[in-house]
């Protein structure tokens, strides 16, 4: 399998420094076990790594050409599990947009407990309500990596 | 006996070079030194030697000397100071006193203020030492209008003016705030001058504490004083002497009532006493660092740990710890642990620290946001629905008990920090020579020299100076 990408892309990978074999990795895991989500009306897949410290996600389309990467990030926090603990039923439910591949269930929006350098605090992520993986888009993981700099004490 | 290593220091009587051993005793840390006329003098350093070597393995900073050393090297540390070549240390503060008096007569006062009025500097011989901070230290130029106390002079104004017109960058002034908390129109012109942030006396919250070292009671009016430079959105440090027999017992609720008053208040400066100067002949009232940290942790209830305070970076690592935290409704979110190791920084100490007086403990509007803070601003700003918490409004009645989010989180740091940081001067008693050889703090004489400021207050066991009031 061969990943296609725009030199935009290339770029985003080298400044966070992800190598491209890790990303292909976590594609093809996703692709084979079909842990990944799935955007209802577009060909466009999340598919993520859990290691110990860092959750690494990759964004990507599917075509007749091979995998197209869009995006990739990360955040180093522990998603600890939904905020309140359990998963209740939510009005605008229907509206979400990503699909559990795996579950073919819904994937619902949802707070989540997460932690970092013993800091918790709630934030959105994108929840199967049957297998209850979490993922978390790609501007919330903007917002988690300035709060992981300030706990890091990046600012002085 | 485990001895750490050999060091030079000053017999306690005639001021003369002698030498002596770091050693571990109990699992303490002490200096004992002799001299040939007057014996031997030993000193504790730390309580704790394991938290002494802490310090060690957690201190990495890169040195820049001053831009222009003032004097020769002839007798050698530390009687050629005005800087001479072999200091090893840029200036991150320049103390400037512009005057010697002082209203308040103190039980304790290194720098044995009087009140004859003529020997104040006139502003000619005020701008020559603001010259010779610009000569010495590299940009940008801090300094700490001090004294005496100089809201005694009428014309403090126009000092601070003339320092912002020959172009120092940061002006900070020490103070006991009585004048500043009783004359509005003074403060104000003090203000508009361009002060950048008050380094308040502050040594507890109640009047026990004011009235035993000055014999008045001074809360309200240092509670004045913050509210003051509130309104004018000028930045405050609060400056707590600490000894034992007086005010330690206080420092948990000291750092409990800045943390309320974040972010005018930007900090804590624990100075723990130290025996130069006017100061009550017994050695009881001293405290060491870990001592000092210890109480916090106690005081705190364990808000704020020891391990939260890494090495300061100052000149060594035992000159001072500093904590970072968050203060976020009330609870400390320290981001500082000597778990985390050595602060990872490209910058010299002097850069790092001017950094830090000019930043973090300016008045909050002011502060430059750096890379991080604006980054955060941005995502705030655009706030797109995925970033901010979900509204919990929308959803049911499990999610609705939780506090602010991540997004929250970022929005609070933003003014919310709080420094808690403390300074071992060194007096006669604890004098090493590397440690004032690496000074960062540097006092500008009225003849245009610069000396580390624990030299230019060291006195012998009978209170006379090594350098101040010596011409």
């Amino acid at each position: 399998m061969d990943i296609n990408m725009t030199e935009e892309v290339q770029n985003l990978l080298k400044d966070e420094g992800f190598k491209k074999e890790e990303i292909q990795e976590i594609i093809e895991k996703a692709e084979s076990n079909g842990k990944k989500l799935k955007h209802k009306s577009e060909d466009t897949f999340i598919a993520k790594d859990d290691s110990e410290n860092l959750t690494t996600y990759a964004v990507y389309t599917i075509s007749g050409e091979g995998i197209n990467l869009n995006n990739v990030y990360s955040h180093k926090m522990h998603i600890d599990g939904l905020t309140g603990g359990e998963l209740h039923e939510v009005e605008n439910d229907d509206q979400s947009e990503w699909i559990c591949q795996k579950c073919n269930e819904t994937a619902l929006e949802r707070n989540v407990d997460m932690s970092y350098m013993g800091v918790t605090r709630a934030g959105p992520a994108i929840v199967c309500p049957k297998c209850q993986e979490f993922y978390v888009s790609d501007g919330v993981a903007k917002t988690l990596k300035t709060a992981e700099s300030i706990l890091e004490e990046k600012r002085a | 006996m485990d001895i750490i290593n050999k060091v030079e220091s000053l017999c306690p009587e005639c001021l003369r070079k002698i030498e002596g051993v770091k050693y571990v005793e109990d699992g303490k840390v002490f200096i004992k030194k002799e001299c040939d006329d007057h014996g031997s003098f030993t000193a504790l350093i730390s309580n704790d030697v394991d938290h002494y070597r802490k310090m060690e393995e957690c201190f990495d900073v890169d040195r820049k000397r001053v831009k222009a050393p003032l004097t020769d090297v002839d007798k050698g540390c530390p009687f050629d100071c005005g800087i001479c070549p072999s200091h090893k240390q840029d200036t991150c503060l320049a103390v400037v006193e512009v005057t010697d008096r002082c209203d308040l007569d103190c039980t304790y006062c290194f720098a044995n203020s009087s009140m004859d009025k003529s020997l104040d500097p006139d502003m000619e011989t005020i701008r020559k030492m603001f010259e010779t901070v610009k000569k010495c230290q590299n940009d940008p130029t801090c300094i700490q209008i001090s004294g005496g106390e100089p809201t005694l002079r009428d014309d403090l104004p126009e000092i601070i003016k003339m320092g912002r017109e020959m172009g120092i960058d940061h002006i900070e002034l020490n103070t006991n705030g009585r004048r500043i908390a009783k004359d509005q129109e003074y403060f104000d012109k003090i203000a508009s001058a361009g002060i950048d942030s008050i380094y308040l006396g502050f040594d507890g919250v109640s009047d026990d504490v004011y009235m035993q070292r000055t014999g008045k009671k001074l809360f309200d009016v240092k509670s004045e004083v913050i509210n003051r430079c509130e309104k004018a959105d000028i930045g405050v440090v609060l400056v707590p002497l600490v000894a034992k027999n007086y005010n330690l017992h206080e420092t948990g609720k000291i750092i409990k009532f800045a943390s309320n008053k974040v972010p005018t208040v930007r900090g804590v400066h624990f100075q723990p006493v130290f025996y130069s100067g006017r100061s009550p002949s017994m050695l009881e009232g001293k405290i060491t660092i870990v001592e000092l940290l210890e109480a916090i942790e106690d005081q705190t209830n364990g808000q704020l740990k020891v391990e939260n305070f890494t090495p300061s970076l100052m000149p060594t690592a035992h000159c001072g710890t500093t904590c970072l935290t968050l203060v976020n409704n009330g609870e400390f979110i320290p981001l500082t642990n000597t778990s985390l190791g050595a602060a990872k920084s490209a910058f010299d100490v002097a850069s790092k620290t001017k950094n830090s007086i000019m930043g973090r403990w300016k008045g909050s509007e002011k502060e430059k946001e750096d890379d991080d803070s604006s980054c955060c601003g941005e995502i705030i700003a655009k706030g797109s629905c995925c970033e901010k918490q979900i509204d919990v409004t929308s959803l049911d009645t499990s999610c609705s008990n939780s506090e602010g989010g991540w997004a929250d989180f970022i929005e609070m740091s933003k003014d919310n920090y709080l420094t808690i940081s403390m300074m071992a001067f060194q007096d006669v008693w604890s004098y090493e020579r590397e440690r004032v050889e690496n000074c960062c703090i540097h006092v500008v004489t009225e003849n245009g020299k610069f000396i580390p400021f624990c030299n230019y207050n060291l006195t012998n066991c009978k209170g006379e100076y090594l350098y101040r009031n010596t011409g």
